[in-house]
């Protein structure tokens, strides 16, 4: 259903996007993960139609969204990452609008059933205004499905939702991309681990990594992780964990040390366990470290400039 | 044309949920008002009635209202973010500029309407009272001026959709746009201040004034009138909507 191949979007000299290339089914929900700026939002507006690529192609349902621009957009449902609504039109009349633009069938009946979806029925009257933000990325999301779209495109769906509503929102996007495709960005690692089939890891206009949520967090277990919790505070410990056979890096974790070994050495706790007891120290704790989505993130997008970056969110990450 | 027809309404009726709108109409029935009925009191007994002196006004104040009609139709968008969905519905740019545009159009047309009852106090003084000095309304004159001003108006309101188009700014829109208007308004004098006889006819042929005040106003119907008039609307909407094209190669 979406095809992108080798796409690329410069702005200026900027570099966006960077010659990036997936695929996404009818029936699959696909997660955009990335830092800001990554080019999640950038994709997505290539991906509807709203800007076009500097190089590349992106196909919806067989048509480029270059040269068949409206068809695209006829088939794409798309919710913006910052939801802008005529505030000053009442709910139903905004949905009416938008439905009508898209020259949706029966409006009146299929606007009653959005509106019940998104759980808007009791507000249909009150101005958009009103609503709460919450309830304005309901009513985007209502706008996104309107015209029954084969494609939906959400970025960042579940921002300024509360719990409840995001495992509500969740649901729903579990429930409509049954029989869809669904594209969605979010930084929430949590998210994408519980609604997504595949996951794209994309940073600086590139992709680090595409799998299922599983996968990658298979893949990294694979190059084990260990925690290692010793009784005694000594400098050598370190030392000694390091020095054991297949045992790659040593690094604090917790009140422990996090050790990672090499795929090919195998299992190295029995080695590890030895060396420690040899000494005669009481060893706590040893176990696999579990490594979750938000790991892989950290280390598939590390910035390896950021101390010389002068961006200080580069920093922090 | 379905997609031009949804946009023209939703934009028609955002005037009567916004205040200027209102305070457009207010203000324009103020001035005509207070100016129709200087007009009659000099008139009643000594002129024959002309229907169309009130809408001799009515296109100067045009100058000062049009813009505010018109600044906001995409510079808001653009600036409130709400021209993101816009521009991902399947509809085309040209749709979407030309629905705005007689949105805008439409809601000059009924202020202009408003102004009717001018002709119909007319009507009824000089067909009910039947003074002797007073002939009747020649209805003439009126329908002519009536078409021009609404071209008129048609070609000040594109001109102020072409630059909603250029800026974010409303207020740096309707300045623009105020600023065009009165430049094309006053080429109209270009002979009093330019020397040369064949620049100035120059000038003067593109200003909105002599196409309007010279002709339509006094019940003649040139073709190149009205022609320059669709023309300015023509120019003026094809140029905002590559504008509004290029907003997407930004």
């Amino acid at each position: 259903m979406i095809d992108v191949d080798r796409l690329t979007k410069r702005y200026g000299r900027f570099i966006a996007l960077d010659s990036i290339s997936f695929r996404a089914d009818s029936g699959e929900i696909v997660g955009f993960l990335g830092p800001n700026g990554a080019g999640k939002t950038t994709t997505m507006r290539v991906l509807t139609g709203y800007m076009p690529p500097t190089e590349g192609t992106a196909r919806i349902a067989g048509f480029d969204v270059l040269t068949d621009s409206l068809a695209v957009r006829e088939r794409v449902g798309y919710l913006p990452e910052t939801v802008r609504l005529y505030r000053e039109m009442t709910v139903r009349g905004y949905l009416k609008f938008m439905g009508q633009l898209r020259g949706v069938d029966r409006l009146g009946a299929r606007l009653d059933e959005v509106l019940d979806l998104v759980g808007l029925r009791e507000r249909a009257r009150r101005l958009v205004s009103s609503l709460s933000k919450g309830m304005q990325q309901r009513l985007g999301l209502a706008q996104a499905i309107l015209h029954d779209p084969p494609v939906l495109i959400l970025d960042e769906p579940t921002i300024g939702l509360d719990p409840h509503q995001v495992q509500e929102l969740r649901a729903l996007i579990r429930e409509l991309g049954r029989t869809r495709t669904v594209l969605l960005s979010t930084h929430i690692l949590t998210e994408a681990e519980q609604i997504c089939d595949r996951v794209i890891i994309i940073d600086r206009g590139r992709i680090v990594a595409e799998d299922t949520p599983a996968n990658l967090r298979e893949g990294l277990a694979r190059s084990s992780r260990l925690y290692v919790r010793v009784g005694v505070a000594r400098d050598d410990v370190a030392g000694l964990l390091a020095s054991v056979p297949g045992v790659t890096g040593v690094g604090p974790a917790a009140d422990g040390f996090l050790l990672t070994s090499a795929p090919q050495a195998g299992d190295v706790r029995p080695a590890v366990a030895s060396a420690i007891v040899g000494q005669g120290w009481p060893l706590l704790e040893l176990r696999p470290w579990a490594t979750t989505l938000e790991e892989i993130f950290l280390e598939l997008t590390a910035r390896l400039d950021a101390p010389v970056s002068d961006d200080g969110e580069a920093r922090h990450a | 044309m379905h997609s031009v027809r949804v946009v023209a309404r939703r934009e028609l009726a955002q005037y009567f949920t916004s205040p200027i709108a209102y305070l457009v109409a207010f203000a324009v029935l103020v001035l005509t008002g207070w100016q129709f009925n200087v007009d009659l009191a000099q008139r009643v007994g000594s002129q024959p009635p002309d229907g169309a002196a009130v809408l001799g006004s009515f296109a100067f104040f045009t100058l000062f209202f049009a813009p505010l009609l018109t600044m906001r139709l995409l510079a808001e968008e653009a600036r409130e973010g709400t021209l993101e969905l816009l521009l991902t519905a399947p509809v085309r740019d040209g749709d979407i500029v030309l629905g705005k545009f007689l949105g805008a159009w439409l809601y000059y047309t009924l202020i202009l309407g408003l102004t009717l009852v001018y002709q119909a106090i007319w009507l009824a003084i000089t067909t009910a009272r039947a003074y002797a000095l007073t002939p009747e309304l020649d209805l003439g004159p009126v329908i002519t001026a009536y078409l021009g001003i609404w071209l008129f108006g048609g070609a000040t309101l594109a001109l102020g959709l072409l630059f909603s188009a250029l800026t974010e700014n409303q207020v740096i829109a309707g300045f623009l746009t105020m600023s065009v208007l009165f430049i094309l308004w006053l080429g109209d004098y270009a002979g009093s201040v330019v020397q040369s006889r064949a620049l100035a006819q120059a000038i003067r042929e593109l200003s909105l004034q002599a196409h309007y005040a010279t002709s339509f106003l006094v019940g003649v119907i040139r073709f190149e009138d009205a022609v320059f008039f669709i023309g300015v609307i023509t120019a003026a909407l094809f140029v905002a909507t590559r504008v509004l094209e290029s907003r997407r190669w930004r």
